[in-house]
């Protein structure tokens, strides 16, 4: 007999992402990894994102077959909206779309493990630290890794930077050549879009976070999510160098910037509207 | 190699590495050593096991078990893990077991005619835990090497240094393990005293993992490092990993979480008023964050993969 909690999330989740739940739970096994995961957070986490993904934002995706069925992969993608929601519905796309299911292994910055509560739900669902020897581990183990190379520089920036891609980080490319991890670059667009932001308190560094942020709105506003997921990149093979060379490392990341921005700038014009 | 000399032979870990040698038929003769007066239980069953009670702080027993009784036997190899468990163990004398003992034992064991290889327990908690490190921990993580840490931790900081800073230099063969928490009782485990009272505090919003490992793997472990020619630092992770709620509630205790500001005042309160082992101060940053030791290169070099869970009384 399952427990009252068990059939609750059941009831949460619904008839058709229990099954879903049920195929990623088999891949996971029954104990915690390392970072924490356990298939209860996935359960947990599919179920409380469901009304965002399904209602709220009413998330539409688009080339989750390029995603590559086995092996170490690196989902590089834009980062915006004030607080990351675009993180977490593209955490869920993936483990809800991805075909075979494959559970992906989102990077959250360093201050993330030092938030209560936050930190361990993020935890239990999969979401890994921002550190190299955490993220070298995963790819290691040939699992998805979900990146935001702008950080939060992304989620801070202005609205009339939206869409613009900030400082992107070389890292990503760096160990994809390492672990000869194809780069799935990917967009999404509605997030910078969200939440306008009154004013951002830089001097105010709650649990190590960069700023704190003023909106405009009690609520984020219920924009329509797009989320576009490119051909894959084979960094090693386009980028024949020293891994030690930052040069090397900077062409391969301006590579992955430009073609995340293309499908941005794609996917904005072509929307038919901010909410529909 | 067959001819061992074992300290802090009579904690459960060393039983456990004696039982793990004895396994081997190779192993010609063992040489246990203990500040306790009882004997390991090897030593009423099996005639290749020699106990003797020896005070390893003072530099003339040192001497004389190595050039005595260490040379009439043969001994090729030291296992050294002699340490105070207690953290109530402060001041020069705890210091001349946790570290001056290692130095000197170290030292001798250069100068002897028979030893060929030397191996360190070392502790897990010698690494720095924090949020902007990884939770996977291996032989490149630093240390913990903050001033105000209390003893406990400093003298195995101090004493795992000590023997690394020889490896390069020594004509030794040098092993340095690092073994996550074993949760045994007499074997210095924080975690065993964190769980000792019937209620444990924990950080209110936080449940890190925690890596613990057997009595049983932890003997095998040092049981083939002793058996190997394989030198360099090694982590030693176990087979049970676990959110600290879970531990706590497969142990049977009640965790009740409290807001992180007033843990290390109930925890010195109740280490005043009831004379509980448990140092806030020591576990602040895995009460926080998780730490997993990795393991590879044991795996790799040792052939040591963990293999027996930690039985809990609730499981």
């Amino acid at each position: 007999m399952p427990s009252l909690k068990k059939r609750l999330l059941g009831l949460a989740l619904g008839p058709r992402l229990r099954r879903r739940v049920e195929t990623l739970e088999e891949l996971q096994g029954d104990g915690y990894d390392p970072f924490g995961a356990h298939v209860s957070g996935t359960r947990v986490g599919l179920a409380s994102t469901r009304f965002l993904y399904e209602l709220y934002f009413r998330v539409d995706s688009e080339g989750i077959e390029h995603l590559p069925a086995s092996g170490p992969v690196v989902v590089a993608a834009n980062h915006g909206g004030m607080l990351p929601f675009d993180a977490a519905m593209l955490h869920t796309d993936i483990a809800r779309r991805s075909d075979p299911p494959r559970l992906p292994r989102t990077v959250a910055d360093r201050f993330v493990p030092k938030l209560p509560f936050v930190s361990t739900f993020f935890a239990r669902g999969g979401v890994i630290s921002g550190t190299r020897g955490n993220v070298e581990r995963v790819l290691a183990s040939g699992q998805v890794l979900v990146v935001f190379p702008e950080g939060t520089v992304g989620i801070g920036k202005p609205s009339s930077e939206r869409y613009r891609l900030q400082t992107w980080r070389g890292g990503h490319a760096e160990l994809a050549m390492r672990y000869r991890a194809p780069v799935v670059p990917a967009a999404i667009v509605g997030p910078d879009e969200q939440w306008p932001m009154l004013a951002r308190l830089d001097g105010v560094n709650l649990f190590g976070a960069p700023f704190l942020p003023v909106p405009a709105t009690p609520l984020p506003l219920p924009v329509r999510y797009r989320i576009r997921y490119g051909e894959p990149l084979a960094l090693h093979e386009m980028f024949d160098g020293d891994l030690r060379d930052p040069e090397v490392i900077r062409a391969a990341a301006a590579a992955v910037k430009a073609r995340v921005q293309a499908m941005i700038d794609e996917t904005v014009e072509t929307r038919p509207g901010l909410y529909r | 190699m067959s001819r061992y000399l074992i300290t802090g032979a009579t904690t459960p870990i060393g039983e456990s590495l004696i039982r793990h040698l004895l396994r081997d038929d190779a192993t010609a003769r063992i040489l246990a050593v203990g500040a306790e007066p009882y004997r390991p239980r090897a030593v009423e069953v099996d005639g290749r096991v020699r106990y003797e009670r020896v005070d390893l702080t003072r530099e003339r027993n040192l001497r004389e078990l190595l050039f005595g009784a260490c040379r009439t036997e043969g001994v090729e190899v030291i296992v050294d893990m002699a340490s105070h468990r207690s953290v109530r163990s402060t001041g020069q004398k705890a210091r001349a077991l946790n570290v001056l003992e290692t130095r000197r034992l170290l030292a001798l064991a250069e100068e002897h005619p028979t030893i060929r290889r030397f191996v360190y327990r070392s502790y897990a908690e010698v690494h720095d835990v924090s949020a902007a490190l990884p939770v996977l921990i291996d032989e490149a993580h630093p240390l913990n090497l903050r001033p105000d840490a209390p003893q406990w931790i400093r003298d195995r900081v101090e004493a795992d240094l000590t023997v690394c800073t020889r490896m390069a230099m020594s004509d030794l063969s040098i092993a340095v393990l690092r073994c996550a928490e074993c949760l045994a009782p007499r074997t210095g485990s924080q975690l065993h005293d964190y769980l000792d009272s019937r209620v444990c505090f924990r950080p209110m919003g936080y449940d890190p993992v925690v890596n613990l490992i057997s009595d049983d793997d932890l003997g095998r472990a040092l049981a083939l490092a002793a058996r190997s020619d394989a030198d360099g630092i090694f982590t030693i992770p176990g087979a049970t990993t676990l959110p600290l709620s879970e531990i706590v509630r497969r142990s049977g205790r009640t965790s009740i979480p409290v807001p992180g500001p007033a843990m290390a005042p109930l925890y010195a309160a109740r280490r005043a008023a009831l004379r509980s082992n448990f140092d806030y101060s020591l576990n602040r940053g895995r009460l926080h964050f998780g730490v997993v030791l990795s393991g590879d290169r044991a795996a790799e070099l040792l052939g040591y993969r963990p293999e027996v869970s930690v039985t809990f009384p609730y499981d």
